[in-house]
Formats: C-alpha cells, sequence, structure tokens
C-alpha cells in the first residue's frame, strides 16, 4: 500500500511540484527588470558575464587560503554528487525507463562506490564547516540545514539500498528523493539552477562599468 | 515315522540351512566386531556411510589439504575450508557475549560513576576567560572523525550482534533488510574513517608524545587516587592513550576492513580469518572506548565540550586539568576576555549582536 503510493501517486506530486516550482522561481528571477543604464559601456557586459562564471570556479587567490577547506570540501560533494545523480547505473535506468526513454553509459561499481565516498566526505566536511565556523554558522539557518541533512539522507538511503534485493530500502531511498525534490523550489537548494545566471548577471553589470567582477 | 512333509524338498531344506547358518552369523557377528571396526571402519550392526571417506576428504579435517584444479585463484583447490566453521564459532561463543559484556559493563560504569560523582565540576567556577584550545580544522577533523565512527560502530554491530539482538526483536525478515543497508553503509564509510584517523594523527602526533607529569597523572588515575588533580600539559596521560589507541586500532580496523572489503588482491582464507577477528575486536574495544571518551568530554567533566565546539576554553578550566599548558598559554599573553571573545567569536551571540568593525573590514 505505502510502496504503491510512494511509487504512484507520491512520485508524480512530487516531479510535479518540483518542475512547476523550479519553473515559477527561474520566470519570477527572468522577469525581474532592472532600470535601463544609459551610460556608455566601459567595456564588454556579454565577455564579462561568460569570464565571471567561470572565474569563480576557483576562488580568488586573496581569499583561497583561507576558505581552502570549503572549496575542496565542496568540488568534492558536487562532482560526486553529480556522478552519483547521473551516471549510477540505478538512475540511467530509472530515467531512460520513466522520464527520458534513452539512456547512456553508467559508471562501473567501483566508480560509483569512490564516487559516493568521496561526495559523502565533501558533504560531511562542508556541514561541519558550517557550524564550527563563527562566519557560516552565523549566516546559515534552518533552510541551510533541512538541505543538508535532506540531500544526506537521499545519499546514504541510496548507498544503503545499493544491493537492489530488498524492495523497502530502494522505497525509502525514493521516498526520500520525493521529499527533497518537494522541498527543492522553496530553498536555496535552487542555486543549481540560478548559480550559472546569478554569475552571468553580476559579471555584466560589473563588466558594463569596467570593474573586474 | 521318517515321513517327509510336502514342502521339505531339498532345495527348500537346503534354503532354510543357510538361513539358519546366516541367523547364527548374525549373532555370532559382534564377538568379532572389534576387529572388524579396527579392520575396514564396519560397525555392528550398522554399515558405515560409504560416502564417509570421501566427505572427510572433502572437509579436509585433518589438515587444509588443497586439491588439484585447473581453476587458477586463491584457494580454489580447497573445497571446504575448516576455517569458516572455526570463525563462526568464535564470532557466536566468544566475540559477541564478550562484546555485549565489555560495552554493557563500561556504559554500567559509568552510569554509576556518573550516580555517584556527578562527574568532575570546575573547583573554582568559570573565570569568564578564555584560551583557545583546538583551531577550526581540527575541530572539523575531530568531528568528522566521530560522525563517520559512529556511523560505522553502529552498522558494525548490527552486522556483529543483529543475529542475537535483532532477529527477536523485528524477525529474519526484517533484520535480512537492516543488515543488507549495514553491510552498505559499512563498506562505503569505511575508506572515510581511515583518511580521518590519518588526519588525526597528521595533526595531534605532535601533542601525544609521552612527556612530564604522564607518570604521575596515570599513578594518580587521573585524580581519582590521591585527591588532588595531577599536572598535564596540553594533553594528559589518559588523552595521549586514547589518542594513540585510535590510531593503532583505528589503523588495525581499517586495513583489516580494507582486506575483507576488496578479498581480490590475493589473501587467503586464514589471512582473511585473521583479518576479522581483529577487525571484531579492535573495533569492540573503540566502541568500548568511546563511551567513556564521549563521557568525559561532555557531562563527565564541565566545560570540556566547549573545546571542540567553540575551540576555546575557561581558563580555570585549563589550569585544572591543564596546568602547564595554561601557564605558558597565559605567560604568552593568549588569555583572551569573555567580551572580546564574544565579539570575535559571536559565542553566544545571536544575528542582532554583530560586533561593530572597522570600515577596512567590512569592505572585504
Amino acid at each position: 500500500m505505502i510502496t504503491e503510493f510512494i511509487d504512484g501517486p507520491l512520485w508524480y506530486f512530487a516531479l510535479l511540484v518540483f518542475v512547476i516550482g523550479v519553473a515559477w522561481r527561474l520566470l519570477a528571477i527572468f522577469r525581474t527588470r532592472s532600470k535601463p543604464d544609459f551610460s556608455v559601456p566601459r567595456g564588454s557586459a556579454a565577455a564579462s558575464a561568460v569570464m565571471t562564471g567561470l572565474r569563480r570556479f576557483v576562488p580568488r587567490p586573496e581569499m583561497s587560503p583561507r576558505i581552502r577547506l570549503h572549496v575542496v570540501a565542496g568540488y568534492m560533494f558536487h562532482l560526486g554528487l553529480f556522478a552519483l545523480l547521473l551516471f549510477a547505473a540505478p538512475h540511467v535506468l530509472f530515467l531512460k525507463e520513466n522520464l527520458l526513454g534513452f539512456g547512456w553509459t553508467p559508471m562501473p561499481y567501483w566508480a560509483f562506490i569512490v564516487s559516493s565516498q568521496i561526495a559523502f566526505a565533501g558533504l560531511l566536511l562542508l556541514w561541519l564547516h558550517r557550524i564550527l565556523n563563527p562566519v557560516t554558522r552565523l549566516i546559515s539557518d534552518a533552510d541551510d540545514h533541512v538541505a543538508a541533512v535532506l540531500t544526506f539522507v537521499v545519499m546514504l538511503t541510496g548507498c544503503l539500498a545499493l544491493m537492489e534485493t530488498f524492495s523497502g530500502l530502494r522505497v525509502l531511498h525514493r521516498f526520500s528523493v520525493e521529499l527533497l525534490m518537494i522541498y527543492f523550489p522553496f530553498s536555496r537548494l535552487m542555486h543549481a539552477f540560478t548559480f550559472i545566471p546569478s554569475r552571468a548577471y553580476t559579471g555584466a553589470w560589473f563588466g558594463r562599468r569596467g570593474v573586474d567582477a | 515315522m521318517n515321513q517327509t512333509k510336502p514342502w521339505q524338498t531339498p532345495c527348500a531344506v537346503v534354503l532354510s540351512r543357510m538361513l539358519t547358518a546366516l541367523f547364527a552369523l548374525v549373532l555370532v557377528m559382534p564377538l568379532f566386531a572389534p576387529q572388524a571396526r579396527a579392520d575396514g571402519g564396519v560397525t555392528a550392526g550398522k554399515v558405515a556411510n560409504p560416502g564417509a571417506e570421501l566427505w572427510r576428504e572433502v572437509r579436509q579435517r585433518e589438515a587444509p589439504l588443497a586439491g588439484a584444479t585447473q581453476v587458477t585463484g586463491m584457494d580454489s583447490g580447497v573445497l571446504i575450508n575448516t576455517l569458516g566453521e572455526q570463525w563462526r564459532r568464535f564470532r557466536m561463543e566468544q566475540l559477541v557475549p564478550v562484546a555485549g559484556a565489555l560495552i554493557g559493563g563500561v556504559l554500567g560504569l559509568i552510569i554509576l560513576f556518573h550516580l555517584f560523582k556527578r562527574g568532575v565540576r570546575l573547583e573554582h567556577g568559570r573565570s569568564g576567560n578564555y584560551i583557545e584550545r583546538f583551531k577550526e580544522i581540527d575541530r572539523i577533523l575531530h568531528w568528522y572523525v566521530a560522525t563517520v565512527f559512529i556511523f560505522l560502530a553502529l552498522t558494525g554491530l548490527i552486522l556483529l550482534t543483529g543475529r542475537v539482538v535483532l532477529i527477536p526483536v523485528f524477525g529474519h525478515e526484517v533484520f535480512s533488510a537492516i543488515a543488507s543497508a549495514s553491510k552498505e553503509g559499512h563498506n562505503l564509510f569505511g575508506p572515510l574513517f581511515l583518511l580521518g584517523v590519518v588526519g588525526l594523527f597528521i595533526r595531534f602526533v605532535s601533542k601525544n608524545f609521552p612527556g612530564k607529569g604522564d607518570l604521575g597523572w596515570l599513578l594518580k588515575a587521573g585524580g581519582f587516587l590521591g585527591g588532588k588533580h595531577p599536572s598535564a600539559g596540553f594533553f594528559n596521560a589518559g588523552e595521549k592513550i586514547w589518542f594513540w589507541l585510535v590510531i593503532v586500532v583505528g589503523l588495525t580496523i581499517s586495513v583489516t576492513g580494507l582486506i575483507l572489503e576488496f578479498p581480490f588482491f590475493g589473501q587467503d582464507r586464514p589471512l582473511m580469518a585473521l583479518s576479522l577477528v581483529l577487525h571484531g575486536v579492535g573495533a569492540v574495544l573503540l566502541v568500548a572506548g568511546l563511551f567513556g571518551h564521549i563521557y568525559v568530554g561532555s557531562a563527565g567533566m564541565e566545560a570540556s565540550l566547549e573545546s571542540m565546539t567553540t575551540g576555546y576554553v575557561d581558563v580555570n578550566w585549563a589550569r585544572q586539568h591543564h596546568d602547564q599548558w595554561a601557564e605558558v598559554c597565559e605567560a604568552e599573553g593568549a588569555v583572551i576576555a569573555g567580551e572580546d571573545l564574544k565579539k570575535k567569536q559571536q559565542l553566544r551571540g545571536t544575528k542582532n549582536r554583530v560586533p561593530n568593525r572597522p570600515a577596512t573590514e567590512e569592505g572585504q
């Protein structure tokens, strides 16, 4: 009964909330119009938008010693997570059968294990940094912690169900994914979609004024 | 009188005499039984299983002989390795009961100690001034190892004792799912623990060599004997012992765990069995020690936990538990007034109490 509900109605509800919620928030951001800028451009806004988008992948040299752990853990978590999300064999199969109709070559089992270990270590270090560093602790609120815990639970239940032998473990993973999908549009997890336009906007705004963003 | 009956044909007579002889033979057989067993393994009234010899050879009870086979691989010529049975019996009859007794005993002692002694209080209360004890990276590393180890301990204990503890509660079906999940989680987090232990070693080894006052600290059992709190440096002897236990046993269970998790590097079954024993015993030791560590670092010693949450300790705490270190810090002027620390670290601050910063810092 619960299994059917999680595999059926709750999945479609979560998918609906996720798609509509993300689209709604992105539309809201893109529809926000700033005042027209009549000043003479001192630099290329487009070039700066692209350059800033790329440059922000690397911390500024003057900041790097202080945020080294943050940067390394951040890359560990995000790269590991996206490898799991897009190239784990069960995910590729699920996307092919339920959403896309086509698949791609999944990563081997050992790569799955290594990716998940890297992602877990990264997430744990990031969260510990968040609560142990006085600055990040001060600027963090419940949303940050809920998002971190939900993501951790999703990854954990996924890895615990790795043997794919017990239906209960798979359902538990799917349930946690659905909770995350419902929570996603209303949280800072939206940065997965907004970080590129955000960087581009900042880069363009400063670039037009001839300022290094 | 010598009249023969119709059924007493010569053939029937011969047959009846043969049956009589056979019956007599059966009756007499037990007399010769010992000799028969010694000669050929034939027991009285019971014929030995003709496959017994074969299965004895297959099980290789007497000696772990390997047969010849074209299959290449470790132990591919061994059909049944009796070491597995030895390990199973050790696990069920010794490791599980001893683990339960040890962990339960430590927990019981801690509860008793806390009920009677109420932990160690600050003798002179709080001073309101602080000394930095652990840097942020040290605290992150500590909690990283703690989190991973607690997860490993939980999943490991489920795998070790679940058959005895959980099956009676949840039944076989639920336990099999829990055990499967625990095994996957345990294997996944194991290597993360190894990285953490190596990190701990690198960060803390320089402060954990035996030093002045350690012997005295041990002789006074950290202050439990003799009344007065013994002198200690940055780490006391108890903390140093815990550090080396974590490093040595932690590395042992990590390496044995890797041997078990990746069984395709030529390790044979005796090595695997030894790894299982070392892994189980070492893990149980660390779990038992962990309870003591958690207690001393929290409810068992007033104001201890702050060193690993904020990174700072009260000066009175430092003087009471680590007087040599406190003396050096005070001589170097490393004491920070409570108000300054609040401004610096927002120890108990809220978002509305952000300290005023110079204009130059605002822009950074």
